[in-house]
């Protein structure tokens, strides 16, 4: 292990298994989670240095909420966050543009499904190293005078 | 590991967590499939599919017509005695069939969804002209022409209009809709 966690809130059991073992393989410790309440619960009581999540779950497009609801969350903010979803393939409806947007959708990594392994682990690497330098900074800044 | 969630988790996952008892505590007493006005096209009564979906048979429930049948009248969700919200489980059970593309092939309910919302956020309207051509031809020669009939009554009435109309200010609701879930290009 080396020792990064990740939350994976997705309600495919399907989806969930597979992602679930690409990252296991990887080293990563993987939390998962069907619901976005069961999400929540899971913040709440454990430590992540990333959340991956589906859009559509619940009643709708419930990621969304989800990514809203973190980045608003003075502590969860910090967390890197990357949305994988597959609603062009479920709904026939896609973003136009980037589908990245500060309020609207509030995330640091889209990717569309099917997610090629690679690409996937690439991504969560590049995140969590990301969280990583930002942290860094962060220390040089409070360090200089 | 976490434990693979069963058909039922899967279910109540889709529905509102807020309001309403879970599917669990449902006693069968049939007073939804009793209160239900289109149980007679239903393949298996609401009763039964609750029964179905406790007893972990996916496939038997998304091949069955039932959830399309569901004129979502409410009925069942005000006369149930362990306050289920049985039209809740319907709209879910709708989602995960139309998600998934799980269901009966040849199914009008999934593609009738599909074609309507496409309507809605097109023009902001409901247009029945528009619906009715794509599905009138699958009930043959009577179909068509009692569908005819109707849409002329209808029409000599002034309840349909000939060309479809869109709502005023069409770009102000698409930007609505866009905010609430992601509409955008259609692929």
């Amino acid at each position: 292990m080396n020792g990064k966690r990740i939350l994976l809130i997705d309600d495919d059991p399907d989806y969930v298994y597979a992602v679930k073992m690409i990252l296991e393989k990887a080293n990563y410790s993987v939390r998962v989670s069907y619901s976005p309440k069961e999400g929540y619960a899971a913040l709440q009581d454990g430590e992540f240095d990333l959340v991956i999540v589906d859009v559509m779950m619940g009643r709708g497009a419930e990621g969304i909420i989800v990514a809203r609801k973190l980045k608003k969350d003075r502590e969860l903010k910090k967390l890197p966050l990357l949305m994988i979803t597959g609603i062009r393939e479920q709904t026939g409806f896609f973003f136009i543009g980037d589908p990245r947007h500060e309020t609207f959708l509030p995330v640091d990594g889209f990717l569309e499904k099917p997610v090629n392994t690679e690409v996937l682990l690439n991504k969560v690497r590049e995140l969590l190293h990301s969280d990583q330098t930002a942290e860094l900074k962060q220390e040089k800044q409070g360090e200089e005078p | 590991m976490t434990e693979r969630p069963s058909f039922q988790k899967e279910v109540s996952n889709l529905m509102s967590v807020l309001d309403g008892n879970p599917i669990d505590v449902c006693i069968q007493c049939g007073t939804c499939s009793g209160s239900c006005p289109a149980v007679e096209y239903m393949d298996y009564s609401p009763r039964h599919i609750i029964a179905l979906i406790r007893s972990d048979l996916k496939d038997e429930v998304l091949n069955s017509d039932t959830i399309w049948c569901c004129s979502s009248c409410y009925n069942c969700t005000v006369r149930c005695p362990k306050e289920i919200k049985i039209t809740e489980m319907m709209y879910a059970l709708k989602r995960y069939s139309i998600w998934k593309h799980q269901y009966r092939e040849g199914a009008i309910g999934p593609a009738f969804s599909r074609k309507f919302v496409r309507m809605v956020v097109k023009t902001g309207k409901s247009y029945e002209p528009g619906l009715a051509p794509t599905f009138m031809f699958r009930y043959g020669m009577r179909g068509m022409i009692d569908n005819m009939q109707l849409g002329m009554s209808l029409f000599n009435k002034k309840r349909i209009a000939i060309l479809p109309k869109t709502v005023k200010r069409i770009k102000n609701f698409r930007r609505v809709l866009n905010r609430i879930i992601p509409i955008g290009v259609e692929k």
